[in-house]
C-alpha cells in the first residue's frame, strides 16, 4: 500500500475560504484519479460533507474516538490520501493534538506524508498564526494560501513583516487562489455540488442539470487557474500518487 | 442538422457601420429564413432596436446577470440565426468574457456557429482589436468588413490577410435616405421598380455577399 498522506486545511478565522480550498483539493484529486477520503470537523453542520458527501465524514477532532477513526486507519484503509478540513481557529490546537499522538514524529520519520494548507486572512492575526504553526512543521510540507475569493486585500501587510513570518517555516510555499465571480460561487453553493460537477452541468446524483453556461464557464476558468497552482507545487507527487489521465473539467 | 449561426458584428471603434451592417444582415436573414433574432448592445441612437423593433432585443453585459441573459440565450441551438450588434464600448469586455467562459468551445459542443464580422478602421485601436480577435477566433470564423465609406482607400495589410467582406460606399444623399427609421432594405428591393438604381444594386450586392458567406459556411461544415 502507498505511504499514507494527510493534508490538513486550516485557518485562524472563519470566512477566509478554507472549505472552498478543501473542495478544490478534493476536485483536483478526483480529476487526477487519486482516491481520497475527507474529514469535516465543522460538526455538526459539515459544509464540506454537503459538497462531497460520498467521501466525507464529519468528525470532532477533539474527541479521542474520532481521532482514532482518522489516524488509526491511515495505514490500513484505502484510499491512502486523507484531507482534513479543520474548523476555523483550531489549526494550532489540531496540530498540537497531532504532535501529542506522535503523528508529527511519524511524519518527520518519513512514515507519513504530511502537508498543511494554511489559509490566510487579511489581518495580522493570520501572520501570528504562522508563527504558532511553525513549531509543528518539522518534517511537513507547509503551504501558505492567499485566497482572493472573498476579495481579501493582502496589501495591508507590510511586506517585510510578512516575509519575516513567512521565512520562519523552512521550505514554505505560497499559493494564490484567484477570485471567482460572486454569482458563479453563489450558484455552486445553491446547487450543492462539487465545482467539477457544476462545470460538467451535473446535479447531485449525476443527473443532467441546467446551470448557466456563463457561470459554468467562469467556474471552469477559475478552477483551471487554481489547479495550475496545484500542478505547480506537484500536489499529486507530494501525496505519492501516479497521475492517470486527468478526467473532468470538460 | 445545420448549425445555428450567430453573427457578431463588432469593432472597438464607433461610427464604422456596425449598425448598418447589422440592419442589412438581419433583414437578409429575415427574408431568407423567415425568422431571425437580433441583439442590440449599442448605446448610440438610432440603434438596431429603432430600425427593427420586431426582431430585436436590447442586451447589456455590464454585470454577470446581463451576461447570463445574453449568452445563455444565444448558445441555444434553436435553428434561428442571430445577429449581435456589439457596441464599441463593450468590445473588450465581450471578447474577454467569451474567452474566459469558453464560448467558442461550448458553441461547437451545441451545434452553434459564431461568426465574427469585424468592421475595420484604419487606426491603431482597430488594429489592436483585430489582433485580439485573431488570437481567439479561428480564421474561418473571422471576417473583416471593408466598408469603403469608412476605410476610404486601401485596407491595412494586417486586415487583408484573412477573409473579407466588402461594402461599397454610397453617395451621401442615399446614405441619408437609408438612415431613416422607416427605411427597409427588403421593402425597397420589393417596391423599387428600377433595378438599375444605385441603391437597388447596392442592396442586392450586399445580400449576395451574405449569401456567398452562408454558402462558404455550409461548404466548410460539410
Amino acid at each position: 500500500m502507498a505511504k499514507p498522506a494527510v493534508i490538513v486545511v486550516g485557518a485562524d478565522k472563519g470566512g477566509v475560504g478554507k472549505t472552498t480550498v478543501s473542495r478544490t483539493v478534493l476536485d483536483y484529486f478526483s480529476a487526477n484519479n487519486v482516491p481520497t477520503r475527507a474529514f469535516d470537523t465543522e460538526a455538526p453542520r459539515g459544509t464540506l460533507k454537503r459538497f462531497h458527501p460520498e467521501i466525507t465524514e464529519i468528525v470532532d477532532m477533539t474527541a479521542t474516538a474520532d481521532q482514532m477513526k482518522i489516524f488509526d486507519t491511515l495505514n490500513t484503509v484505502s484510499p491512502s490520501v486523507t484531507v482534513i478540513d479543520v474548523r476555523a481557529g483550531l489549526l494550532s490546537p489540531a496540530l498540537a493534538s497531532l504532535r501529542d499522538i506522535g503523528f508529527l514524529d511519524a511524519a518527520k520519520a518519513g512514515q507519513i506524508t504530511f502537508a498543511v494548507f494554511h489559509i490566510l486572512g487579511p489581518s495580522i492575526a493570520s501572520l501570528e498564526e504562522i508563527a504558532e504553526t511553525a513549531n509543528f512543521m518539522n518534517g511537513a510540507k507547509y503551504f501558505l494560501v492567499k485566497n482572493f475569493i472573498n476579495n481579501t486585500s493582502f496589501f495591508e501587510w507590510d511586506q517585510s513583516t510578512y516575509n519575516s513570518y513567512f521565512h520562519r517555516i523552512k521550505d514554505a510555499t505560497e499559493l494564490t487562489i484567484p477570485k471567482l465571480n460572486e454569482m458563479a460561487y453563489e450558484q455552486v453553493e445553491v446547487a450543492s455540488v462539487p465545482f467539477l460537477k457544476f462545470v460538467a452541468n451535473k446535479g447531485t446524483r449525476d443527473e443532467a442539470a441546467n446551470y448557466s453556461f456563463v457561470l459554468r464557464g467562469y467556474v471552469r476558468h477559475w478552477l483551471a487557474n487554481v489547479w495550475s497552482e496545484f500542478d505547480r507545487i506537484k500536489l499529486t507527487d507530494i501525496v505519492g500518487s501516479k497521475v492517470a489521465v486527468r478526467g473532468g473539467e470538460k | 442538422m445545420p448549425a445555428t449561426v450567430i453573427y457578431i458584428i463588432c469593432s472597438p471603434r464607433p461610427q464604422v457601420g456596425k449598425t448598418l451592417l447589422a440592419r442589412l444582415l438581419t433583414e437578409f436573414l429575415l427574408l431568407k429564413n423567415g425568422a431571425v433574432l437580433a441583439f442590440d448592445l449599442n448605446v448610440r441612437e438610432p440603434s438596431l432596436l429603432d430600425y427593427l423593433p420586431n426582431v430585436t432585443e436590447t442586451a447589456e453585459i455590464d454585470d454577470t446577470f446581463g451576461k447570463m441573459q445574453l449568452m445563455d440565450r444565444i448558445i441555444a441551438d434553436d435553428g434561428v440565426a442571430k445577429v449581435i450588434d456589439l457596441g464599441f464600448h463593450v468590445f473588450d469586455e465581450f471578447f474577454k468574457m467569451s474567452e474566459e467562459i469558453g464560448f467558442l468551445k461550448e458553441a461547437a459542443r451545441r451545434n452553434v456557429r459564431p461568426i465574427v464580422l469585424f468592421a475595420a478602421d484604419t487606426d491603431r485601436v482597430s488594429a489592436r482589436g483585430h489582433q485580439t480577435l485573431v488570437s481567439q477566433i479561428p480564421p474561418s470564423r473571422l471576417i473583416v468588413v471593408d466598408n469603403e465609406y469608412v476605410v476610404r482607400g486601401e485596407l491595412p495589410e494586417a486586415f487583408a490577410m484573412g477573409r473579407l467582406l466588402r461594402i461599397s460606399a454610397l453617395p451621401v444623399f442615399l446614405k441619408t435616405y437609408m438612415d431613416r427609421l422607416t427605411f427597409s432594405f427588403t421593402d425597397y428591393l420589393r417596391h423599387e421598380k428600377d433595378s438599375s438604381a444605385e441603391l437597388h444594386q447596392w442592396i442586392r450586392r450586399s445580400y449576395f455577399s451574405f449569401r456567398e458567406l452562408e454558402l462558404s459556411l455550409i461548404l466548410q461544415s460539410s
